[in-house]
């Protein structure tokens, strides 16, 4: 141990300069963000606001309003909010199941497991997974048909449609709920229960007077995060359909991006900045609800 | 202990497992500049008789073989292996004169092959097409944009005069009429015609090979549904109107109709060229057994086009294709796929297509009722079809669930 | 807590159901290529497509990139916000959090807008022996090949794929990377090392990475799970990995994609069953394409 001593005082690095170290030490991530997230925003920023010479325009945010991609914001919207609702209560309750609902110790880590598992395997392999199950070949189809005598697809039931995909979406959307939920739901303290109780409150009234009110921010807040995973969500879509030609704001774009159908470049950036004003009220919506959580659940 | 021990061995595994990956795509398919047999001229000989419209100069020929494998590749879009034969072509090009051959995006539609010029016209990387194949609308459009560069080949003169540019910018390739590719464990009753796809029992599985917006294949089969409707082939709308009704009743499915969607059930009903409708109905093999069936009432010729493109990465290597698929060789190999090379008038004359082979294409009697549309009908066509405010979209799109 | 056990097991096992069916109607499915008969012969067409090798080496390949990129970034950037500039940290952490607010499609469409004239840059052909073949790692390799058969040589390295990866597992490596942070005192750490004379390089390369070794760990396994499954950027800036391969099978073939969906769920299952090994503590992520 002698280097302390050999040029004296160990050289202590002076707080300037340690700082300096740090910010250039910030530096390279900040330039990449900088190159691959922001310049890229930027570009469709202001691409969205400029017609075909480049100059200043309204246009291609008046543009939609056509009907298609009203129609086209619609399906997104929509598909998201009943994936975000639909996903939110199966998780919600799936995890209320493992944390407090008395299920044997093994439960939990086998689901959050299995959860982690299932929303990765979203995109292109899950399509292709239910068209497996319910597609009009699919095994559960057949089975319907051999043993029940029922041809759901007759009775009007169809993977490619809307309802089919938000099936689909609802299988990456309720483990993120889980995942999510199952530490918040660890926060309900077992002493606020057990005090309400001695206080005289049903199971109800605890719910509705003590865990909703602490829970809900939480609850919101993920089905918000489900709302902008399925909204941004391409891959799932896009694999069902062979190739994408269903109405979702994703699906357009992609479209765009490789063929031009929309024949208007700016329509296309307009869309894209649609696309992130959505996302981003989202993310608000997300960071302010969680922050409300926070009080209680630490 | 342990557990750093199987730790470090799966670190170990994952390192090895990537540097293996690595190293294994050893370049197979390297040029080799020794391998490639010196020919004058780009054609089998079936028969011994000089061939006029066949012998470029052969010096022409072997400088433009020396260029083309300095190239060392060649980049092709949308061509997947089962469209008209397309595999052997390619595998044929490649043994032939040893290039490589980047296949992009063999999904892509007319219109995203014209992108993906536009999109790389400063990339010399394996994104940017060499040459395209695509539908006969988009020939003068890639021609306007100024996407694609003149060439004509040495087999120019045997080329029909109305199915190529005359400059040289785009030439016909084959044609096929517009059929209905069934699959025939999923539907019973085979729909025979145009009106037949409006029936009840055929809900929700009737499906375009294509997006309408970007595929020529799918733009040609809302064209041809205007015969179905009653329309004339210079008013497309009559097309659309007849998918809104095919929508409106829940037979149309948004799903874009390929083999294996076929297969799966998917699209029970795929409206496709008859080469392609034959070519998948030999890859599947009887599982599932697949009828096509040419419509009645309506038989829509449809010509596709090649061109090279004006930001070609490799010149050389694309004239050297171009070659290639109008010699004699590379057009029947296009016949084996079902389809009417374009030369197919000439190859006839001259006797060297193959009996066998003739005899698997579908009946003349059918092809003689085809309606071919002209360059103005086939524009008009696609700018209705594509048109944004009164087009697919607006028709048909707007409403697909 | 004996109430509502009904319940609670009936919500399970309905999530078991909804979890486990597709996954065998899968799997069931991937056995019938073969009319009548259950067989593996879909999975040997699947290994045995040169296209199937090509795609996965390409993206284990991008996965390697990634992962390196996204260490070299993240790591003394978390390193430096918790030891010295904690006030920058909701500004990094916001970063982070973008790419949920830029879906894969948008983001896509802003790169090609600034990028596609840079390819000139990153993809010319330069015909010089600098040979950067991106199937080659140690690029050395390819050069001999390459002044052999005095071909010019493409500069075909997806700078901007790589990026966009990088950018698609910033959450999670950098979550993973903090967190490991937060369980060693790395304020402690480093003023010792300090003391016996480490400048930072030092400090980081045999303090910090050698702790964080389970957290990079990982956060690579994670990577490696979102690169390989992914789609959208591969398929709209057209470079040949798994996710458009698996597609492109999927509109052409019945039984085949339903193969190829049980190896990517099976390789899934491995990385994340090797991540849940390493790091029992941590509850499972959510990543990947959508």
């Amino acid at each position: 141990m002698t280097q302390t001593d050999s040029t004296g005082t160990p050289p202590a690095p002076s707080k300037t300069s340690s700082s300096l170290w740090a910010w250039l030490g910030l530096v390279p991530f900040f330039l990449f963000a900088i190159a691959f997230l922001f310049l890229p925003s930027l570009s469709i920023f202001i691409n969205s606001f400029q017609d075909n010479n480049g100059s200043f325009t309204f246009k291609n945010i008046i543009d939609l309003s056509e009907p298609f991609i009203i129609n086209a914001y619609w399906n997104s919207i929509s598909i998201s909010v009943i994936t975000a609702i639909g996903g939110g209560i199966f998780g919600f309750f799936l995890a209320y199941a493992v944390t407090l609902g008395g299920m044997p110790k093994f439960a939990r880590p086998f689901l959050t497991t299995f959860s982690g598992v299932a929303s990765n395997f979203a995109g292109v392999p899950l399509a292709f997974a239910f068209i497996s199950t319910l597609g009009r070949t699919g095994m559960v189809t057949v089975l319907f048909r051999d043993v029940f005598g029922i041809n759901i697809y007759q009775a009007g039931f169809n993977l490619y449609s809307f309802w089919g995909l938000s099936l689909v979406y609802l299988y990456f959307q309720f483990p993120l709920m889980v995942l999510i939920m199952t530490p918040a739901l660890d926060g309900l303290r077992r002493e606020w229960r057990e005090a309400a109780e001695n206080l005289g409150a049903n199971s109800f009234q605890y719910w509705r007077y003590v865990a909703m009110p602490i829970i809900l921010p939480s609850l919101l807040g993920s089905m918000i995060l489900l709302f902008g995973n399925s909204f941004g969500a391409y891959a799932t879509a896009y694999s069902l359909t062979g190739g994408g030609a269903i109405n979702l704001v994703t699906i357009v774009i992609g479209a765009q991006i490789s063929g031009d159908v929309l024949n208007n470049q700016g329509l296309g950036y307009a869309l894209a900045l649609g696309m992130v004003v959505i996302m981003s009220l989202s993310l608000i919506g997300y960071s302010w609800l969680q922050r409300r959580t926070e009080r209680w659940i630490r | 202990m342990s557990k750093s021990l199987i730790f470090k061995l799966s670190s170990l595994v994952v390192i090895v497992a990537m540097l293996g990956a690595c190293a294994t795509p050893a370049p197979t398919e390297a040029p080799k500049p020794t391998a490639a047999p010196a020919q004058p001229t780009a054609a089998p000989k079936p028969t011994d008789a000089p061939k006029p419209t066949e012998a470029p100069k052969a010096s022409a020929m072997d400088q433009l073989i020396e260029a083309a494998k300095k190239e060392g590749e060649l980049n092709v879009i949308a061509l997947p292996r089962d469209w008209a034969n397309y595999g052997e072509l390619l595998d044929g090009f490649k043994k032939k004169y040893g290039l490589k051959i980047n296949e992009i995006n063999p999904d892509a539609g007319s219109a995203d092959e014209l992108q993906a010029i536009v999109a790389n016209k400063d990339n010399k990387g394996p994104q940017a097409p060499d040459v395209i194949d695509v539908g006969f609308a988009f020939g003068p459009e890639a021609k306007d944009k100024k996407l694609i560069q003149a060439y004509k080949v040495s087999t120019w003169a045997s080329i029909p005069e109305n199915l190529k540019d005359a400059e040289g910018f785009w030439y016909g390739d084959y044609y096929g009429v517009m059929s209905f590719q069934v699959n025939k464990d999923l539907v019973k009753n085979i729909p025979q015609d145009w009106s037949d796809l409006l029936k009840p029992e055929y809900k929700g599985q009737v499906a375009l090979a294509g997006d309408p917006r970007k595929s020529s294949q799918a733009i040609s089969a809302v064209h041809a549904a205007t015969l179905g409707n009653g329309g004339k082939l210079d008013d497309a709308m009559a097309g659309l109107d007849f998918f809104a009704k095919l929508n409106k009743a829940g037979n149309f499915v948004p799903v874009i109709g390929k083999a294996g969607t076929l297969a799966k059930g998917e699209t029970p009903i795929v409206l496709r060229w008859d080469y392609l409708a034959l070519g998948d109905r030999d890859s599947l093999k009887g599982n599932p057994p697949v009828e096509v069936v040419i419509p009645k009432s309506g038989v829509f010729g449809g010509v596709y086009v090649q061109a090279i493109s004006a930001y070609a990465p490799h010149p050389n290597a694309a004239k050297l294709w171009m070659e290639y698929l109008y010699s004699d060789e590379g057009q029947i190999l296009w016949l084996k796929g079902y389809t009417h090379p374009i030369r197919y008038n000439d190859l006839a004359a001259r006797k060297v297509i193959p009996a066998d082979l003739a005899a698997k294409l579908p009946p003349a009697e059918l092809y003689a009722k085809a309606v071919f549309p002209n360059l103005k009908q086939l524009a008009d066509a696609k700018a209705i079809i594509t048109d944004n405010d009164k087009g697919w979209n607006k028709v048909v799109g707007a409403d697909v669930k | 807590m004996k109430r509502g056990s009904i319940w609670a097991w009936l919500w399970f096992i309905l999530g078991l159901i909804y979890f486990f069916l597709p996954l065998y109607a899968t799997f069931d499915f991937s056995l019938r290529l073969k009319r009548g008969v259950l067989s593996f012969a879909a999975y040997e067409n699947v290994f045995s497509d040169e296209r199937f090798i090509n795609g996965f080496t390409f993206s284990l390949q991008m996965s390697f990139w990634t992962i390196v990129v996204c260490l070299l970034l993240i790591v003394p950037t978390a390193y430096w916000v918790h030891l010295r500039l904690p006030r920058v940290r909701p500004v990094v952490e916001l970063i982070t959090l973008m790419p949920f607010v830029i879906p894969a499609v948008v983001l896509t469409f802003g790169l090609i807008q600034v990028y596609a004239k840079a390819y000139t840059f990153f993809g010319t052909s330069l015909p010089s022996v600098l040979s950067l073949d991106l199937f080659t790692l140690p690029g050395l390799i390819n050069l001999r090949d390459a002044v052999a058969a005095r071909a010019p040589i493409t500069l075909a390295f997806p700078i901007v794929l790589i990026a966009a990866y990088t950018v698609l597992s910033f959450p999670y490596m950098y979550r993973a990377v903090d967190t490991g942070l937060r369980a060693m005192d790395v304020r402690t750490l480093t003023e010792a090392a300090q003391s016996l004379g480490a400048d930072t390089p030092k400090i980081l390369w045999y303090v910090i990475f050698p702790n964080l070794r389970a957290a990079l760990l990982s956060g690579a396994f994670l990577t490696i799970a979102i690169v390989v499954g992914e789609f959208t950027f591969a398929s709209l800036l057209v470079w040949p990995a798994l996710g458009p391969y698996i597609q492109l099978i999927g509109a052409n073939r019945a039984y085949e994609p339903a193969a190829l969906s049980v190896i990517s769920f099976a390789i899934t299952w491995a990385t994340l069953g090797l991540l849940q090994f390493f790091t029992p503590e941590q509850q499972g992520q959510i990543a990947g394409a959508r």
